[in-house]
C-alpha cells in the first residue's frame, strides 16, 4: 500500500489514477485502517460484494487492470504487486517499471496488448460460474445482518458454483479457523497446481509481440 | 412450453390463495438492497409492479416493452403473458423472467424471499468483444459515488486487494 502510494504521488500528474478495491465483507472495519496506514490519496472503495471482480472477471487478488483514457483495457486479470514483500515469499518488481512505461509513452508502450491479447486474457466462466457472485452476495446481505448460517450457505453456494474464483474461497476461509492462508487453502492450492492450473493469472512482461502467451 | 407451465403453475398459486395477498421481499442487484412491500405470490419467479421494476433495475415499462436506454424487450400488456399479468387492475411484471430473457444470472432464498441479481451480459458485451472497461458505480469511503466513466481522459490502473 505504501509502494502504490509512491507511485501514485509520482505519476499523478500525469493523467493517471489508481482505483484501489478493497474486496472485504467486514467492510470499513476491516479495509479501512489498511488504507489509512497507507495515508493513500488516490481513490479507495470498499468492494463488499466483490462486484469489481465479477464485473472484470477477476479471480484472485491483488489484480491489475490498465484503462486507457478512452475506457479500453490495455491489459487485464494479471496478479500485481507493487514491490516484492519484506519476507521474500511474495510479490514482484517488475510490474511497476512497466506501469511507468505505460504512463509515459500509452499506447507506445511495447507493454500495450493489443486487442486479441486483451480478449485472450479476459478469463472466461460457465454460466454457471456467473451465479457465484449473485449466491455470494446474498450470503453478504445475510453476513450484515448477523446471520452467520445463512452467510455461509451462500457463500460456500459461491464456491461450488465458480470453483475457479480464489476470492470467494479465501474470503470465507477468513472467517473459518485456519485463516485464508491457512491449512484449507495450501491444500487447495497444491490441487490446482498440480492440476496445472495457476494461483496467479501469470505476469506476462516480455514486450507485445515478443511471447503471445 | 416451459413458459407456458409456469404460467399455469402462477394461475394455480392465484387460485389457492383466493385473493393476492401481499408477499414482501427483497432484492440485490449491484449495490442496490430494494425493499419491496408487495408482490404477486408465486413458487417460482419474482412479481413486482412496473414501478418496483423500475426501482430494481432502471427498467422502465413503455407500451413498447421493458426499457433501458436504447434496449426495449417486447411486452405484451393487453393481455397476460409469462412477462406481465393484470390482477385487479393492477399489473404485475416478471422479473426473474426478463433476467432469463437477458441470460442475466440469478439466485434466490425462497425462504426469506430475496432475489439477487448478477451482471446483465448486455452490460458487457463490449468488454468480452471490444476490450472496453466495463463502467461501475461503487462508493468511496466517504460514500461519494465513483464511477470509471468519471476518469476519461486518465489513465486508469485498477487494483484489487483484501484485508484477508
Amino acid at each position: 500500500m505504501p509502494v502504490w502510494q509512491s507511485i501514485y504521488e509520482e505519476l499523478k500528474s500525469e493523467n493517471f489514477e489508481i482505483i484501489s478495491f478493497a474486496q472485504d465483507t467486514g467492510g470499513e472495519a476491516a479495509a479501512g485502517p489498511i488504507f489509512d496506514a497507507g495515508n493513500v490519496t488516490y481513490t479507495t472503495v470498499i468492494d463488499v460484494n466483490h462486484h469489481i471482480s465479477a464485473l472484470y472477471n477477476l479471480v484472485n487478488v491483488p489484480s491489475g487492470v490498465w484503462i486507457d483514457e478512452a475506457g479500453k483495457i490495455q491489459r487485464i486479470n494479471e496478479g500485481t504487486y507493487a514491490a516484492v514483500h519484506a519476507n521474500g515469499a511474495f510479490g514482484t518488481d517488475e510490474y511497476v517499471p512497466i506501469v511507468r512505461d505505460w504512463v509515459a509513452k500509452g499506447a507506445d508502450s511495447e507493454y500495450v496488448w493489443d486487442l486479441e491479447q486483451v480478449r485472450a486474457n479476459i478469463f472466461q466462466r460457465t454460466p454457471e460460474a456467473e451465479m457465484a457472485q449473485p449466491a455470494f452476495r446474498i450470503g453478504t446481505h445475510y453476513f450484515t445482518q448477523g446471520n452467520d448460517a445463512k452467510a455461509e450457505q451462500y457463500w460456500t453456494m459461491a464456491q461450488e458454483l465458480d470453483p475457479t474464483s480464489w476470492n470467494y474461497l479465501r474470503q470465507d476461509l477468513q472467517y473459518e479457523d485456519g485463516g485464508s492462508a491457512g491449512p484449507a487453502w495450501r491444500e487447495r492450492r497444491t490441487q490446482i497446481e498440480s492440476a496445472g492450473g495457476t494461483y496467479y493469472a501469470p505476469l506476462g512482461i516480455e514486450p507485445a509481440g515478443a511471447a503471445n502467451n | 412450453m416451459k413458459n407456458l407451465i409456469g404460467f399455469s403453475m402462477l394461475l394455480g398459486t392465484a387460485v389457492i390463495a383466493g385473493t393476492v395477498t401481499a408477499q414482501s421481499a427483497t432484492v440485490l442487484y449491484n449495490e442496490r438492497v430494494v425493499a419491496i412491500e408487495q408482490t404477486l405470490p408465486d413458487a417460482s419467479d419474482l412479481w413486482v409492479t412496473p414501478a418496483d421494476l423500475t426501482r430494481i433495475n432502471d427498467f422502465v415499462l413503455k407500451p413498447e416493452g421493458a426499457c433501458l436506454a436504447d434496449l426495449c424487450i417486447p411486452v405484451l400488456q393487453d393481455r397476460d403473458s409469462d412477462m406481465y399479468v393484470t390482477r385487479s387492475g393492477q399489473g404485475w411484471f416478471n422479473v426473474t423472467g426478463l433476467a432469463d430473457k437477458l441470460e442475466q444470472a440469478h439466485v434466490t432464498d425462497y425462504a426469506d424471499s430475496i432475489w439477487s441479481f448478477g451482471a446483465m451480459p448486455l452490460e458487457r458485451r463490449a468488454f468480452f468483444r471490444g476490450g472496453e472497461a466495463p463502467d461501475f458505480a461503487l462508493p468511496d469511503r466517504d460514500g461519494n459515488i465513483v464511477r470509471l466513466s468519471d476518469f476519461r481522459g486518465k489513465k486508469v490502473l485498477l487494483l484489487t486487494w483484501a484485508s484477508w
